[in-house]
């Protein structure tokens, strides 16, 4: 299953209205992600990045073509069949991370289990494990105020991770980070790709992050510029 | 999850301790204002029912034409067997004589000159009887200020106001004046025995209270009086039971002729008091309807805002596979819990203040100086059942209609941009 193709977007358009007009955003974007990849968007702002992980992420839909995310063409999700699909599959990392500041550590990584059917014990097992990945099980009881930035990314990470979904959309992760706390992620991404085999696509214009991408794929004004495979010397 | 957004509620203060004290808050205003209004509403019914009006009263078929104006000419006669009748056909309430008169009088200095002398407006009760209720109907003995209640025929009550005026005190004689029933001159010498203060404009300013044997000695009425008032024996008003006497009583008297004979009339057809109570009615549920709509924007408000401001975690939550059904039904739920806390707390002190102003009062003599209506001057609230539930009203679905308005957003957005907002 090293080739599966679990993204497919085709001829895919995205329109946005502006007053009586529109603003296209994405144009004729046909690209495949494979099981296991770790590929990067990059690309200026308001090239397209985010838009089109909105696609791939069930948040948004496509105004034509078609985008098949884990065998689910977005086009036809309902709101319940989306939320689905984000629920067991798909994993978001924010550029702010975007923990519940209210909850501790913990709970901010169970809350993306509380969704599906499982018992307190599974998911404490599932969440001290996350939280073991990205090396924080001692700042389980801790808020989100009392962690730096890089620690918050990782505890986002895990929230990301816990329920070891296919695909994991990162928009801009480490725009926020220094360049320590920015390889540090990039690094703890990089090795649960290879562990777990999950599919990581990044929207960013950080060189450090580019640095560990084994596809590039440049957007420019919408457009594919170019999709390369990077070979890294290990 | 359930537990999670229990937690969430819990520790995010903005999201439950602001929101339950706004919600309290305004349970707890409009509880004080509905018991105000009930008391206040209440109080004059009380007052106006046990000194003028009686729950239904008896008078004479011409004065029922012009009830306000107690002429003392236009008495009900053979008083004793009408009331006979009355207890008869009517027993389960209790039937009081009262001649009430307009007078002067007049206190005589040691040479027999007059030192004072002024307008009064009196009443002949049974004061002297041992199983009388009008005592308490007039609150007599709380009321005394100075002196005692009269004991013995001869002796009379005035008020306080009136005898400070005056500079008259306990033991000082005087002469009343005033018409008989056949509109001869009538004159009569009183003792006072007491000072009374009511807590009424109106009677503090000059009022005369004595035994209605001796009003109708002093006015020439055996066996007759002004008006036989009907009390409940519950004491308490009842429209419904009081027009059923009214009609049985005019029944009773339907084929005497006589323009004296009895009439019978109620509460509400006396000296305004219908349209006081549709009035008090018609105000008091403007009032709070006012009242509650205002809290319920407030309130309505605050839940909006909240909920907007929660627009984050609802993207962060739609991002970690929630569905927007979910989301709302949560931000209802909680709501509902908010609203029936904040409800619960704000009612619980509203009632437990109105239990107290109703205990003590408030004391607006001060401000009713010139006031003519018959009104108490401590002001008390009344602790109905409406009072128990009455905050629930702005509590509950105030909170809820803005947490529900505020989560349309969630529907109404677009998911991506709900999403987008994290980034704001």
């Amino acid at each position: 299953m090293e080739n599966e193709i679990i993204v497919k977007l085709e001829n895919l358009v995205k329109r946005f209205p502006v007053g009586k007009s529109h603003f296209t955003a994405l144009r004729n974007i046909s690209l495949e992600f494979k099981k296991g990849e770790f590929a990067g968007l990059v690309g200026p702002s308001g090239s397209g990045k985010t838009t089109l992980l909105n696609i791939i992420g069930s948040l948004d839909t496509p105004s034509e073509g078609i985008a098949t995310v884990i065998g689910k063409r977005i086009n036809d999700l309902s709101h319940k069949a989306a939320a689905h699909l984000r629920n067991y599959n798909i994993g978001f990392i924010f550029q702010t991370y975007n923990l519940l500041p209210v909850y501790n550590v913990f709970d901010n990584v169970e809350f993306a289990l509380l969704l599906q059917k499982m018992t307190a014990t599974e998911r404490k097992k599932a969440v001290m494990e996350a939280l073991e990945w990205v090396g924080l099980t001692d700042k389980a009881k801790s808020k989100p105020a009392l962690l730096s930035g890089g620690e918050c990314q990782r505890v986002a990470i895990a929230r990301a991770m816990v329920k070891r979904p296919a695909l994991v959309l990162a928009d801009e992760p480490s725009a926020n980070l220094d360049s320590v706390n920015s390889n540090h992620i990039v690094q703890t991404m990089k090795q649960l790709n290879r562990e777990l085999n999950t599919t990581f696509i990044f929207s960013t214009h950080d060189e450090k992050v580019m640095r560990y991408l084994d596809r590039v794929i440049q957007l420019v004004d919408g457009e594919v510029a170019s999709d390369e495979l990077i070979k890294h010397e290990d | 999850m359930k537990i999670f957004l229990l937690k969430g509620i819990l520790k995010d203060k903005s999201r439950s301790l602001l929101p339950i004290i706004i919600v309290g808050l305004g349970a707890m205003l409009t509880v004080l204002l509905y018991s105000w209004l009930k008391g206040v509403i209440g109080e004059s019914i009380i007052m106006n029912a046990n000194f003028n009006t009686g729950h239904v009263k008896v008078i004479s078929r011409e004065q029922a034409k012009t009830p306000e104006q107690m002429a003392i000419d236009l008495s009900l006669v053979n008083i004793a067997e009408l009331k006979k009748e009355l207890k008869k056909n009517v027993s389960d309430m209790d039937w009081v004589e009262r001649i009430r008169f307009g007078s002067l009088i007049d206190f005589p200095d040691s040479e027999g000159e007059t030192r004072a002398q002024g307008p009064v407006i009196g009443w002949g009760l049974d004061i002297l009887s041992p199983n009388t209720k009008e005592r308490e109907r007039f609150n007599l003995a709380p009321s005394i200020k100075r002196g005692k209640m009269p004991s013995k025929h001869g002796e009379a009550l005035i008020s306080e106001d009136f005898a400070e005026k005056f500079e008259v005190k306990p033991g000082d004689v005087f002469t009343l004046f005033g018409s008989t029933m056949e509109g001869g001159m009538a004159f009569q010498n009183f003792t006072v025995s007491g000072t009374v203060k009511f807590g009424a404009q109106v009677l503090d300013r000059g009022a005369i209270i004595i035994d209605i044997q001796d009003a109708q000695q002093a006015f020439q009425m055996p066996d007759a009086a002004g008006e036989i008032l009907g009390f409940f024996n519950s004491n308490l008003y009842d429209t419904e039971k009081a027009m059923k006497v009214k009609v049985k009583v005019n029944a009773m008297f339907a084929s005497d002729t006589d323009k004296y004979a009895p009439a019978a009339i109620t509460l509400q057809d006396q000296e305004g008091m219908g349209q006081y109570l549709d009035y008090a009615d018609a105000i008091g549920g403007i009032l709070i309807t006012i009242f509650i709509s205002a809290m319920a924007i407030v309130l309505w408000n605050s839940g909006l805002l909240g909920g907007l401001r929660r627009y984050t975690e609802f993207g962060v939550r739609l991002a970690l596979g929630e569905d927007k059904t979910h989301i709302y039904v949560s931000l209802l739920y909680e709501a509902v819990a908010i609203g029936l806390i904040g409800s619960l707390l704000g009612s619980f002190v509203g009632v437990l203040i109105s239990y107290w102003i109703q205990q003590v009062g408030i004391d607006l003599g001060g401000m009713m100086q010139g006031s003519t209506l018959m009104m108490p001057t401590v002001i008390r609230t009344a602790v109905t059942p409406t009072t128990y539930y009455i905050g629930f009203i702005p509590g509950v679905f105030s909170i809820v209609i803005g947490n529900a308005l505020a989560g349309i957003g969630i529907y109404k957005r677009s998911t991506a941009r709900l999403f987008n907002e994290l980034e704001v």
